[in-house]
């Protein structure tokens, strides 16, 4: 969710312990059309989807291709748009491409039952026990357009509690791949995504129904910095989805890197996506050791039959920095909503490590982040400049996850979160995630997930989750 | 003289054959299937072919050439013909086809070109950019197309060391020497 710089509102600066708990719109990342597409398991790629076996990963990184991929490996044809031999002759020509044969559609439904019990602002437990289903059903679509192109689509309804329903566009992206060089070198990204920034703990990549919130959903804005966490009206920790151009690619078969330019803060006075007329920014590099490669190289590599199973330690640095310029926050307002003072995030700046480890059964991986916010205090009821403060406020976050295969079908996940907001006044929020899914069947999974904040007790979420694709 | 006759005829039946066949499997690595490679004796030393007077032919039939590929012989003139309720051309963007390009033209109708030198010629049609097919032209007359399990078989070919090549629209070619002698077998694998 974005602020608006129209709407008079106030920030909940009361949320400062509180784990928001939110139960909305999220990604959901299995693509049944791969199965169509190559007559082959979700397993191919998956270890509970949505997340990502190694050979998944690589299968990603490629464009959506399986690594060396060969004509006799894809059992559902594509339908030519132009023989290979017009390349002799373009651009007397269009250049060839090809489309899938059979729409590339797939749908992914989830069922919720939860039980939630959080405390209101005045410190009241408030106790949710709800059948949600559906909680959400996802159309997606992907494939490869000929040699070089390829796309990653997905359209969200979620169903509110009053029967409505919330449509998102979650991804549209096309992808351009290996244009030129290497093979695997340089791919470009344009569309809305979820970052190669966050590659391997964003929400479309766990396998836990909850997101890691304290890393995506700290909102940096607040009279002293930030104090807890928010999807609405909130600055940017980091960004679970952006709408922007990314640059990545693989070298050497382990080496990772991407960078990409995106709107930032937004939307704008103006009817604009972007909130101002700067641009955010962000980079990543990894490199993987032992195990499969990140291109899908297996050369030299003796790997186990049991293809969750490697013996690797993928390590990366990341960084975001964006412009917040006249982009308003109300951090105080008069009874009748009107802002007094507002707030600009005018340099927001987060560098972090990645580490994943892959020990047997075991994957083992993290992120710890360190974020700095120049935050102005503007006076909204007369001339904004000069700013009546300018501080510079850090926060500091992190998450350790731990995923096991128990046996294929039964998996557990416990994940540890916390960040030290930047408004030192207020506590550090923590919480932890335990989550037992069992793989009914590749493409049905029921899980049981708590989530509870271990210094407030009467903050917790236990859910049921029945999700299947087809 | 029954006796003249009965020993011309002994030795007939047992004096070496002068021509034989190369059979045998083409594998084609990463492709659906082996179909579509052309198997060709390449050129003999001292020994040319007369262009056939008999034209080969290739049909745009459900906005599909067919066949995919055709191998003929230097020299040999193709015939193709519109089999399909909507115009047709044919074109290939090859220089050792002189880049040729017949037109478009409607259905029942062929339009013709003699190619002359030893090629492999692309063609394509402009109105359908989908379309495409492989004329081979070789310089022996002993080729053949093989079948999806790869098999081929070639008939009469001289008894004698040869070099036998192998040519896959998608494939990377390959080629053995082989010494006919009656019927002889020869196995390939090509791949990428």
């Amino acid at each position: 969710m974005r602020p608006t710089t129209r709407a008079a509102r106030w920030l909940l600066l009361s949320l400062t312990s509180m784990v928001v708990l939110v139960a909305g719109i999220r990604p959901a990342g299995a693509v049944p059309v791969f199965a169509r597409k190559y007559g082959t398991s979700c397993q191919t790629c998956h270890t509970i989807f949505p997340k990502l076996n190694p050979f998944g990963e690589a299968f990603r990184l490629n464009g959506y291709r399986l690594p060396k991929e060969t004509e006799d490996q894809i059992k559902q044809p594509a339908v030519s748009l132009g023989s290979e031999a017009y390349k002799k002759i373009w651009p007397k020509a269009v250049a060839p491409s090809d489309v899938p044969a059979f729409a590339p559609f797939a749908l992914n439904t989830k069922m919720t039952t939860l039980y939630q019990s959080t405390l209101d602002a005045l410190g009241r437990q408030v106790i949710k026990n709800d059948f949600q289903f559906p909680q959400e059903v996802n159309v997606f679509t992907a494939g490869t357009l000929g040699e070089h192109f390829s796309f990653f689509g997905e359209v969200t309804f979620g169903q509110n509690p009053d029967g409505t329903v919330e449509t998102e566009i979650e991804h549209a992206q096309l992808h351009i791949n290996s244009p030129f060089g290497r093979e695997h070198l340089v791919n470009f990204k344009i569309g809305k995504f979820a970052p190669d920034l966050e590659d391997g703990f964003q929400e479309m990549w766990l396998m836990t129904d909850n997101g890691v919130d304290t890393l995506f959903t700290f909102n940096p804005i607040g009279l002293n910095g930030g104090s807890g966490l928010s999807e609405e009206n909130a600055g940017i920790s980091v960004p679970a989805s952006v709408q922007g151009i990314e640059f990545y690619g693989v070298a050497l078969h382990r080496l990772f890197y991407t960078l990409g330019m995106t709107n930032g803060l937004g939307p704008g006075p103006n009817d604009t996506v972007d909130g101002n007329n700067k641009k955010d920014f962000y980079a990543r590099v990894d490199y993987k050791f032992g195990g499969m490669g990140l291109d899908g190289d297996t050369q030299g590599k003796k790997l186990p039959a049991e293809n969750w199973r490697e013996t690797s330690l993928r390590v990366g640095l990341l960084g975001y920095s964006g412009d917040g310029t006249n982009i308003d926050f109300t951090v105080d307002a008069d009874p009748n909503g009107v802002p007094l003072i507002n707030q600009q995030d005018r340099r927001y700046e987060r560098a972090g490590l990645f580490a994943s480890w892959y020990f047997g059964d075991l994957n083992v991986f993290g992120v710890a982040m360190h974020g700095a916010d120049r935050l102005l205090l503007l006076d909204a009821t007369t001339t904004p400049e000069p700013p009546i403060s300018t501080t510079t406020r850090t926060f500091d976050a992190w998450f350790a996850q731990a995923d096991y295969v128990i046996r294929p079908p039964f998996q557990a996940s416990l994940r540890y979160e916390k960040v030290r907001p930047a408004d030192d006044t207020v506590r550090p929020i923590e919480s932890w995630n335990v989550n037992f899914s069992f793989l009914t069947r590749a493409n049905i999974k029921t899980m049981a997930e708590y989530r509870f904040d271990p210094r407030q007790t009467q903050n917790y979420q236990i859910a049921g989750v029945l999700r299947f694709a087809y | 003289m029954k006796r003249v006759l009965y020993g011309a005829l002994f030795l007939a039946m047992t004096a070496p054959s002068l021509a034989g066949d190369i059979h045998g499997k083409v594998a084609c690595k990463g492709v659906r299937d082996s179909a579509d490679a052309v198997v060709y004796v390449a050129a003999l030393p001292s020994k040319t072919f007369p262009a056939p007077a008999e034209h080969a032919r290739i049909n745009q039939l459900n906005l599909v050439f067919t066949p995919h590929v055709l191998p003929v012989l230097a020299g040999t003139t193709v015939e193709f013909l519109n089999s399909d309720a909507v115009l047709h051309n044919v074109f290939s963007p090859d220089a050792c086809a002189d880049k040729f390009n017949l037109g478009t033209w409607p259905k029942g109708e062929t339009r013709t070109f003699q190619f002359k030198k030893e090629c492999v010629a692309t063609l394509l049609c402009k109105v359908h950019p989908e379309m495409e097919a492989f004329v081979v032209v070789l310089p022996t007359p002993y080729f053949t197309v093989t079948k999806t399990d790869g098999s081929y078989a070639i008939p009469n070919v001289p008894d004698g060391s040869c070099t036998v090549k192998v040519w896959h629209p998608k494939l990377k070619g390959i080629e053995k020497a082989v010494t006919v002698a009656g019927a002889t077998a020869a196995d390939f694998e090509i791949a990428r």
